[in-house]
């Protein structure tokens, strides 16, 4: 049996994209494979009585070496914030090549903790920052101090003892540029760098409360149990500056995406099953179940789905239970999820189907960078008319968008001035549309075709734009398109209707976040690394940590 | 010193502000990335680019154009670059004068590449040749801030740099690892069977 790759039209509406899962493909699981062989090492840890100082862990493996650089301060409750506007933060990190010497140190202390406001150079790779949850740090401080394990009903409930409020990397503030790394063969995976400053800024997180309650009461303190410890990842806040990425990058989008229904196409057409394999899946599922309840979110928007999600995987489950082992078991059960549950179940069933199937999905992970620069010239010779019915094949839903109506350019996009972030206003109550990104992809899609219908057709693209070279930025999306179908958001990113938090729930999840918890439309919590493996033990990760039990 | 990423990015904003359209100020950002990461000028010809004021520069959109003077080099290298695979651009051209001449020379770069052409530009202050090799040469100080009365030839045609004694010499010397063959060997060396008429 031919089982076919899901239809673009189908994957990349935002409703869907904005229900996918963590999985094998998630960027933070493909760093622990790929690094569970190095040597990972507390290398500086110079703190005060109260956390303050800084601490240095190393990752290496021969001759190559990375470096978390970290450094805690005081900071007053009032300063205290997630939001991208903020200056001051409790922890900040950089992720250094090398191993610092003590004069970088202290170049980094009177520039790391200021981050947008400070400067670093190319021997940096990642730079980021994170907030205490004040509840919970003091909360475990507290009873470590005192000799006892924390309350982990608590530590639970939130999942993390720090949450980052933004990962910088590629070039950022002086940081090292892409192609400085781009060719080593343990970062051929997305953000992989990202993920290794996360992971140790975990550890960090770790390090600094049994400091503290050690230095609060020498005589009573205990550590931190590596149960409990695993069981908390690390949060982090995202905001809309996360949102332009996907569409900023139509080719890495592509790859991603390509990489995850290249597997499920690949599990789809397994003729045959095995009973082991069935019960490795039920096991997952019957796990999350469990930990769902974990997921804690006031946003009404998220409740819903994960209500729903709920609700979804018990009727899931009941025909998962009377399913016969039949040939293409798979496809079934897949063809089941698609008719009977929402996209937010039916995208959480393929990324636990990827999980029975390491072998068809870890080579997977290794296909999704790609160099963008090969997708950036326009094939000029190609003809007008060929062009158009391109667009009518690939943008078949833009143009029927009636982009007169208020309600479909209602919003727009534009770069803050004063943090250098992304932000989405109201084109008809607030200032600043002629300042427009061009991230009205639909609309000028639509405006290129318009245009290009009123040229000759049988003349060619170096002729159009010689004339006009208003929709130059659209026009090369059309062919990335062409040779990489899931390339393009199919929604219109302008609209009165549009989610913004499902564009950041793309992205989030292919980091491998967990626990989403939007705060309003445009940022949202989510943890990282819950359930992981610790530092000291990651050698032994089997990559099954995601599907432990939280308890 | 500033990432390649900080000097693509503000370059394309700038470009932006100044009233190109998104797709060209991508195109000048990546431009000056190359000048720089190469260790030219780019930024400082932006600048001066900047300064002048695009108003005040002529935008070559036509083969037939006749008004060549203070030519915008952004606009005359994407023109080339977009124009370049048609046959009738192959063949020698005459401007008056062009500002920034080494701004226009990435997209020239990518033009030659992808169409496997040459350009050849020559005036009293600048002579440059841009293959489709992955090797380009160029001497910033050489490059003056503006090109007057030039020409420039582009062609598929490759011309040879070097002296016929030159080459004379080394395919004498390549000979020498060849085999002097005697006629049993020009019967059997070549593997072929004792008629070719079978």
């Amino acid at each position: 049996m031919q089982v076919d790759l899901r239809k673009p039209e189908f994957v990349m509406k935002l409703g869907r994209l904005g229900s996918f899962h963590q999985s094998k493909l998630s960027f933070l699981r493909s760093f622990i494979r790929e690094f569970k062989d190095w040597d990972f090492q507390t290398h500086i840890l110079e703190l005060d009585n109260f956390g303050f100082g800084h601490g240095v862990y190393v990752v290496q493996k021969g001759d190559k070496q990375y470096s978390l650089v970290c450094f805690s301060n005081h900071l007053n409750e009032n300063e205290r914030s997630d939001r991208v506007i903020a200056t001051k933060w409790d922890a900040s990190f950089v992720l250094y090549d090398g191993i610092p010497s003590s004069e970088d140190i202290q170049r980094l202390k009177d520039n790391v903790p200021l981050q947008e406001q400070g400067r670093v150079t190319e021997k940096e790779l990642c730079l980021s920052r994170a907030n205490k949850s004040v509840r919970v740090f003091e909360h475990v401080v507290d009873r470590l101090s005192q000799g006892h394990q924390p309350d982990t009903s608590l530590l639970y409930s939130v999942g993390y003892l720090y949450r980052t409020t933004a990962v910088y990397g590629s070039g950022k503030f002086g940081l090292a540029d892409r192609i400085k790394i781009q060719d080593r063969g343990e970062l051929k995976g997305p953000f992989r760098l990202e993920m290794m400053l996360v992971y140790l800024a975990r550890q960090f997180t770790f390090d600094v409360v049994n400091h503290v309650a050690h230095h609060r009461s020498p005589s009573t303190a205990v550590k931190l149990s590596d149960d409990i410890a695993r069981n908390l990842g690390i949060g982090n806040s995202t905001g809309l500056g996360m949102a332009p990425f996907i569409v900023n990058h139509p080719a890495l989008l592509n790859q991603w995406i390509m990489a995850k229904e290249k597997a499920l196409q690949a599990i789809r057409s397994l003729s045959s099953v095995k009973e082991k394999e069935i019960e490795t899946f039920q096991s997952y599922l019957s796990t999350i179940q469990d930990n769902i309840k974990y997921w804690k979110t006031d946003s009404d928007y998220q409740v819903q789905k994960n209500d729903q999600l709920i609700h979804d995987l018990k009727d899931f489950q009941k025909y998962f239970d009377s399913k016969k082992i039949e040939n293409f078991f798979w496809n079934d059960v897949y063809e089941w999820a698609e008719k009977q549950t929402e996209a937010e179940c039916c995208e959480f069933i393929v990324s636990l189907m990827m999980e029975v199937y390491p072998h068809i999905v870890e080579p997977l992970s290794y296909e999704m960078s790609i160099d963008e620069e090969d997708y950036f010239d326009i094939d000029t010779s190609r003809n007008i008319n060929e062009i158009c019915q391109l667009i009518e094949k690939q943008y078949t839903w833009l143009l029927e968008v009636d982009f007169k109506e208020k309600e479909n350019i209602y919003n727009f996009w534009y770069y803050s001035k004063n943090k250098q972030e992304p932000r989405l206003s109201d084109r008809f109550s607030e200032e600043g549309a002629e300042l427009e990104l061009p991230l009205a992809i639909a609309r000028d899609i639509q405006n290129l075709y318009k245009s290009l219908k009123k040229t000759d057709p049988k003349k060619d693209l170096s002729f159009y734009l010689s004339q006009d070279q208003q929709y130059r930025h659209v026009l090369r999306r059309v062919f990335i398109c062409e040779q990489l179908p899931y390339s393009e958001i199919q929604d219109n990113t302008i609209s009165k209707a549009l989610i913004p938090v499902d564009m950041l729930r793309l992205k989030l999840s292919f980091f491998g976040a967990t626990r989403f918890d939007p705060r309003s439309d445009r940022w949202v919590r989510i943890t990282m690394y819950q359930g992981a493996p610790l530092m000291k033990e990651i050698s032994l990760s089997n990559d099954s940590w995601s599907y432990k039990k939280i308890a | 010193m500033h990432s390649l990423y900080e000097i693509e990015t503000t370059v394309k904003r700038s470009a932006k502000s100044q009233g190109l359209s998104w797709g060209v100020s991508e195109e000048i950002g990546k431009a000056i990335r190359v000048l720089e990461q190469s260790g030219l000028q780019g930024l400082e010809s932006f600048k001066n680019i900047i300064d002048y004021g695009f108003d005040n520069l002529i935008k070559l959109i036509d083969i037939n154009q006749k008004e060549t003077s203070n030519l915008c080099p952004i606009h005359f290298g994407i023109f080339f670059q977009d124009q370049s695979h048609l046959k009738e651009m192959h063949q020698t051209f005459e401007f008056k004068s062009l500002q920034e001449p080494l701004i226009s020379i990435p997209f020239l770069i990518k033009a030659a590449k992808k169409n496997l052409i040459y350009f050849h530009i020559h005036s009293d202050n600048l002579k440059i040749s841009i293959t489709p090799s992955e090797m380009t040469s160029i001497d910033q100080n050489k490059i003056p801030n503006l090109v007057s009365n030039f020409s420039m030839n582009v062609t598929p045609q490759r011309q040879s740099q070097y002296s016929d004694k030159t080459w004379e010499d080394l395919y004498q010397l390549s000979l020498e690892t060849f085999v002097e063959e005697t006629e049993e060997k020009k019967l059997s060396g070549a593997g072929a069977g004792l008629s070719d008429n079978d």
